[in-house]
């Protein structure tokens, strides 16, 4: 278990380090002259913009600015912002809403997506079954914008049940719905998913085993059925979690919520490519970590995998 | 030999065996070994089409793909409205004779946008699942049938793609081409992030195809590892990879109405069910209407090919079939 992990950690490493070296080239590319646009309408005085380019390392090569920014990462130094904050304060900011966000979206998601899934994959052929199907394929096929904009003009502006934006500090309440439009395409996936498990888990060799030695239909089904369906479900949903902090940029756009992804949505708008890569570091550590994470789960779940 | 058979009498058990041993004229071997020659043959193709002609999921969904590949080509048939005409006196106008669905904000006919609409979103979905086949089952079969340095090298390459947000990876490189106005800088984007969920499934199922027995006769019969690959492991690896594709294809015009709506996607000027959806939002506490007609073009398109992906992998992977 141990080398496993160990072994893990170091493949991550070059995962990472790819990654951002990938996404720092591509904003390094981005077109226009942050520098420049600083100065606004003014004229650009060379002597000060050749000193901000120093101060913010724009001069250096691109792979030595991208060494630079690795050391100050390392230490959670990530700069500045072209407005003098530390990029890490902004960061610090716009986390913690993002996080509330994504977690309330994923318990949101794998708790009603498993109760469904098992709901519609025990009673395949039913009436309500078919009705969570049509559902979960209407969730998928309505783009996330469509879903919270209608959302919004019904609940929130027509019948005040919802509140219509979020706002700079906002609670639980607030967050509710976006945190439903931004975890409903995923509950859609892990219904299907449950339910495709489910359905064809029942009908394996083990499950009559296990009834032939008596066992009661509620134990087959827990002890037997679900154990082995919820698996990929995990899967799955390990690897949402992760995705979930990246896509909230729909859901923050549209209730104006101050999260990571409406934060680097303007900055990508402003040319502020520190804070972009700064912020695409840490969710692609977060990404990693919570892969890794679900592969250490599927050992606890599954008996068969044991890591050596 | 028949006096030996003949020996044993039959339906008795002797001593020393423990079970009964029927004789061997009571199945003749040669019935046992019969093919029936007068059945058509059937490869695995064949069998998931008969078994695709038989889903209603598959008819209804094939009907509505095949009208709106339809709509895309001859929009024409279905209106006669220019769809850049905005006549600014129309703006958010009710519908009228000849135009059922009203006017958007710029005064231009949405039923005509919501028409012309549709060939954009095909375009985008149909290229951006040709390339990720294309690229993510190559890179994905060398990786799987090489194996060693090789599968190591393109595995982390492949993380490294996955391991990125799509959506801020997607926006960073759109960034990169503001000024451009075609559709090919959305198809490229969805493919650079899309190829390596397919490669990753073409690695898996290429690496079970290649321990099997045929590609072990094929090499037997002097062919190359190169020729195996081709004509034998990457067509028998085949059908997850429709099946994701199918799937996927819908997923792709969500994706590029998604970058539409953040306002990098395509261009304002190219007609599209993204950028109408955007448009409309800011009307939207007085015209839900504009807003309702694209998403439910958007949403039906989608659906179709979805519902087309499940018929397929029903028809593929027995396993799954469903009811």
């Amino acid at each position: 278990m141990g080398k496993y992990l160990l072994r893990r950690i170091l493949q991550m490493i070059p995962v990472v380090l790819g990654a951002t070296l990938l996404v720092y080239a591509l904003v390094f590319a981005l077109p226009g002259d942050p520098v420049k646009a600083m100065f606004g309408d003014k004229p650009v005085n060379e002597a000060v913009a050749a000193q901000i380019r120093a101060e913010y390392n724009l001069d250096k090569p691109f792979i030595i600015q991208y060494l630079l920014f690795l050391k100050n990462a390392l230490t959670l130094d990530f700069g500045n912002t072209f407005a003098g904050q530390p990029v890490i304060d902004e960061i610090a900011r716009a986390f913690p809403v993002t996080i509330r966000l994504g977690i309330m979206a994923f318990c949101f998601e794998a708790i009603f997506g498993i109760i469904f899934g098992i709901i519609s994959g025990l009673n395949k052929g039913k009436w309500y079954d078919t009705v969570i199907l049509l559902i979960s394929l209407l969730l998928i096929s309505v783009p996330t914008f469509v879903t919270g904009f209608a959302g919004q003009y019904f609940l929130g502006v027509e019948w005040s049940i919802i509140p219509v934006t979020a706002g700079s500090d906002p609670g639980f309440f607030d967050l509710l719905f976006p945190a439903m439009v931004l975890g409903s395409v995923s509950m859609a996936y892990i219904i299907r998913l449950a339910r495709s498990e489910i359905s064809s888990n029942i009908a394996e060799d083990y499950v009559r085993t296990a009834r032939a030695k008596g066992m009661s239909n509620g134990s087959v089904m827990v002890r037997h059925v679900l154990r082995n369906s919820l698996i990929p479900v995990v899967t799955y949903l390990g690897q949402d979690l992760g995705a979930l902090m990246g896509g909230a940029m729909i859901s923050e756009q549209i209730f104006n919520i101050h999260g990571v992804g409406f934060l680097t949505y303007q900055s990508i708008l402003k040319g502020e490519g520190n804070l972009v890569v700064s912020i695409v570091t840490l969710l692609l550590l977060i990404f990693v970590i919570c892969n890794l994470l679900v592969d250490l789960l599927y050992a606890a779940l599954d008996p068969r995998i044991r890591y050596a | 030999m028949t006096d030996t058979t003949n020996t044993f009498p039959a339906a008795e058990t002797l001593p020393g065996q423990e079970r009964y041993v029927a004789p061997i004229e009571e199945t003749p071997l040669q019935d046992v070994d019969k093919v029936d020659e007068s059945a058509p043959a059937t490869s695995m193709w064949a069998d998931a089409w008969r078994t695709l002609r038989k889903n209603p999921l598959f008819i209804v969904s094939g009907l509505l793909i095949i009208f709106i590949v339809f709509v895309a080509l001859f929009p024409g048939v279905f209106t006669k409205i220019d769809p850049n005409y905005c006549n600014l006196d129309n703006s958010l106008g009710d519908p009228e004779a000849g135009h059922p669905f009203g006017y958007d904000f710029q005064g231009c006919d949405v039923f005509a946008r919501t028409v012309y609409g549709t060939r954009t979103s095909l375009s985008v979905g149909i290229l951006s699942t040709l390339i990720v086949v294309l690229v993510g089952t190559l890179i994905g079969a060398v990786a799987g049938f090489f194996g060693g340095w090789v599968d190591a090298l393109l595995s982390r390459i492949i993380d490294i793609f996955y391991s990125i947000p799509f959506l801020l990876g997607a926006i960073v490189v759109l960034q990169m081409f503001r000024t451009s106005s075609s559709i090919w800088k959305v198809v490229l984007v969805l493919a650079l992030f899309g190829w390596v969920s397919t490669a990753r499934i073409a690695r898996g199922s290429v690496m079970e195809a290649k321990n099997l027995e045929f590609n072990t006769a094929s090499t037997a019969l002097g062919s190359t590892p190169m020729r195996n690959l081709f004509s034998h492991i990457i067509p028998n690896a085949m059908a997850p990879i429709i099946v994701i594709g199918t799937t996927s294809l819908g997923s792709y015009i969500v994706s590029e109405a998604t970058l539409s709506f953040l306002g990098i996607g395509l261009p304002t000027t190219t007609v599209s069910w993204g950028g109408d959806i955007s448009q409309a939002q800011t009307n939207l506490m007085t015209n839900p209407m504009v807003l309702f007609y694209p998403s439910v073009a958007l949403a039906i398109t989608v659906l179709s090919f979805i519902m087309m992906g499940d018929a397929v992998k029903d028809a593929l992977d027995p396993k799954s079939r469903t009811a």
